[in-house]
């Protein structure tokens, strides 16, 4: 039995316009694994998952899910896959019911399977109550978890996820994600996409960050960021308006030039966010260089912390990945 | 393979027609011009049906002789924006959704054509029924009006190509009803408001080309004077020709698409 239920090698997608969206990516998922894509858009995320949904034929590399080449095997892919785009996609005028049984059928499940899948997925999503009524009038979350029970309703082997809590409230994001949680223990092998940190973090057993059509670095949430090897230092700055506020940061980068166990000095709204490793040593000192040379630089709060999948990101992309401009789905050829 | 075929195209189609009749303004939008016109043009040219010309069409009212003119109107409104639902699903994935699923393409645009059979013939039918409740006839009784909506019915499921062509080429939303501007010349240079006879010449040969007109002619004797199986034949040829024409070019259009 192979061990690996999504192998990539070095996928390439060119757009017709030249747009080199995916450039060589490689990577596995094992069995029961949840793989997370972490990074910004148009980093080609959604290029690669349209892939592997065999939705988009790749210009060179091979990929295969579960077992089977998406190109030369597309149907028996189709057969393991399910599969949730960024936004909902789901038949407005059909009632929930009518949505989950007509992907259903599609996959060919029986009828009389299908009549008591279709009211497991309604009782697990919380959607029983709203069963009749057309998807059309569900809120986001409703929508968001009627397309996943429209992905689950074959017992996919594989679940791909573009995006799952995209646009949802935060209750909503938890109570999704406690159930994606479920459906990973279940041992259903996932792979989603995301931009939002936390959910990486809750939700993967392994992470990759891709930036720029590659894959920069993948591995374990804490692998990544025990291997950042530096703490997080957060200085809240008093400033009067924005100006005040850059000269001190100006000020705080001056004045540390030189200190021994500093990584990185980040500006931030709030004041700055230093990248030290051994923080908890490194304070007094800090504390002594921030306070002279008649240079004025109010610190008013300080925190330390451990390294985020934030500071992995921003080490191996350069960025953090909140400043990226909110996603808004991008209309592709196939 | 085939049963695979028809069972996917079976239950998209249900889907398909539960869209089209959930929401009224689409079928409303569909009835109200044919009718307007059926009623106001019934009263507004009343006399006009003393003019020689008439006499042959069997005709005893000029009601009689508009309506089927309406009901083949009405079958060419049912599909002219047709285009714009798959166009939808398109943009917003929901077309992507069936794809990921271990379905044959072709059932996806199939899913959308034939349900637009029903969708013709139902409208139609909705025409033909109030034509009646005005005083027109059905002088060949239920059959007659049956095979009225048939050939509504596959009129409409041809002249689709019309909107679906130009919406998967373009994948705009606009062009959908672009060829709907047809609908003027093709109505107007057609047997529906007036005979040949009282036509010029060249209209006259313009009218013999007129897809419309064909069904036209099949639907007015099956209303006023009785079975005209060479007229209903020649529609039925004329309709085959439509739609291989304008459906080979759709499906021609929706591979290139999802190619």
């Amino acid at each position: 039995m192979p061990s690996s239920v999504i192998e990539v090698e070095n996928l390439v997608k060119v757009y017709s316009g030249g747009t080199r969206a995916v450039d060589g990516i490689s990577f596995h998922v094992g069995a029961g694994e949840l793989l997370g894509f972490l990074g910004p858009n148009g980093a080609g995320k959604t290029t690669t998952i349209r892939i592997l949904a065999t939705l988009l034929a790749a210009t060179s590399g091979a990929a295969r899910v579960a077992g089977f080449d998406v190109t030369t095997q597309a149907s028996d892919v189709r057969r393991r896959l399910g599969l949730a785009m960024q936004t909902p996609t789901l038949d407005t005028f059909a009632t929930g019911r009518e949505n989950i049984e007509l992907i259903g059928r599609m996959h060919r499940v029986p009828r009389a399977e299908l009549k008591r899948r279709t009211d497991e997925l309604l009782e697990l999503m919380g959607l029983t109550a709203v069963a009749r009524k057309l998807a059309g009038t569900y809120s986001g979350g409703m929508r968001r978890r009627l397309d996943l029970a429209c992905a689950l309703v074959h017992r996919p082997q594989v679940l791909i996820l573009d995006e799952p809590t995209e646009g949802l409230d935060p209750q909503s994001r938890i109570a999704l994600w406690d159930e994606l949680e479920r459906i990973s223990q279940d041992g259903t092998t996932m792979l989603l996409t995301t931009h939002y940190m936390e959910e990486a973090d809750r939700l993967c057993n392994r992470v990759a960050i891709i930036d720029n059509g590659r894959i920069v670095v993948d591995g374990s949430p804490a692998d990544l960021k025990a291997g950042i090897g530096a703490d997080t230092v957060t200085l809240q700055l008093d400033a009067n308006g924005p100006e005040d506020l850059a000269r001190q940061q100006e000020d705080v980068r001056g004045l540390l030039r030189g200190f021994g166990s500093l990584e990185s000095v980040t500006p931030e709204p709030f004041g700055v966010r230093l990248a030290i490793r051994d923080a908890g040593r490194a304070i007094p000192e800090l504390m002594r260089r921030l306070d002279g040379n008649g240079r004025v630089v109010h610190v008013i709060g300080l925190a330390v912390g451990q390294p985020s999948l934030d500071d992995v990101f921003v080490k191996y992309t350069g960025r953090r990945i909140r400043a990226e401009a909110a996603d808004h789905p991008i209309i592709l050829g196939w | 393979m085939i049963r695979d075929f028809f069972y996917e195209a079976w239950f998209l189609s249900l889907r398909t027609l539960r869209r089209f009749f959930r929401v009224p303004a689409n079928w409303i939008g569909i009835i109200l011009f044919p009718l307007i016109q059926l009623f106001v043009f019934s009263q507004l040219f009343k006399d006009i049906i003393q003019l020689p010309g008439f006499r042959s069409s069997g005709s005893g009212s000029y009601l009689a002789y508009l309506a089927p003119g309406q009901i083949a109107f009405t079958a060419f409104f049912a599909v002219a924006w047709s285009g714009s639902a798959i166009l939808v699903e398109y943009r917003n994935g929901y077309m992507d959704k069936l794809r990921a699923t271990p379905i044959y393409r072709t059932s996806i645009l199939v899913g959308e054509l034939a349900p637009l059979f029903i969708e013709s013939a139902i409208m139609a039918g909705g025409i033909l029924a109030l034509s009646v409740v005005l005083g027109a006839t059905i002088k060949t009784g239920l059959i007659g009006a049956a095979l009225i909506l048939v050939l509504s019915g596959l009129f409409g499921m041809a002249w689709a190509g019309t909107s679906f062509v130009p919406a998967l080429l373009t994948k705009s939303e606009q062009a959908t009803g672009t060829l709907s501007l047809l609908f003027f010349p093709i109505a107007f240079m057609s047997t529906a408001f007036v005979p040949p006879a009282l036509m010029p010449r060249w209209l006259q040969t313009v009218n013999s080309w007129n897809p419309i007109t064909f069904l036209i002619e099949a639907i007015r004797p099956l209303m006023v004077s009785g079975y005209d199986w060479a007229a209903i034949g020649k529609a039925l040829v004329a309709i085959a020709v439509l739609g291989l024409v304008l459906q080979s070019a759709t499906l021609w259009a929706f591979r290139r698409l999802t190619a």
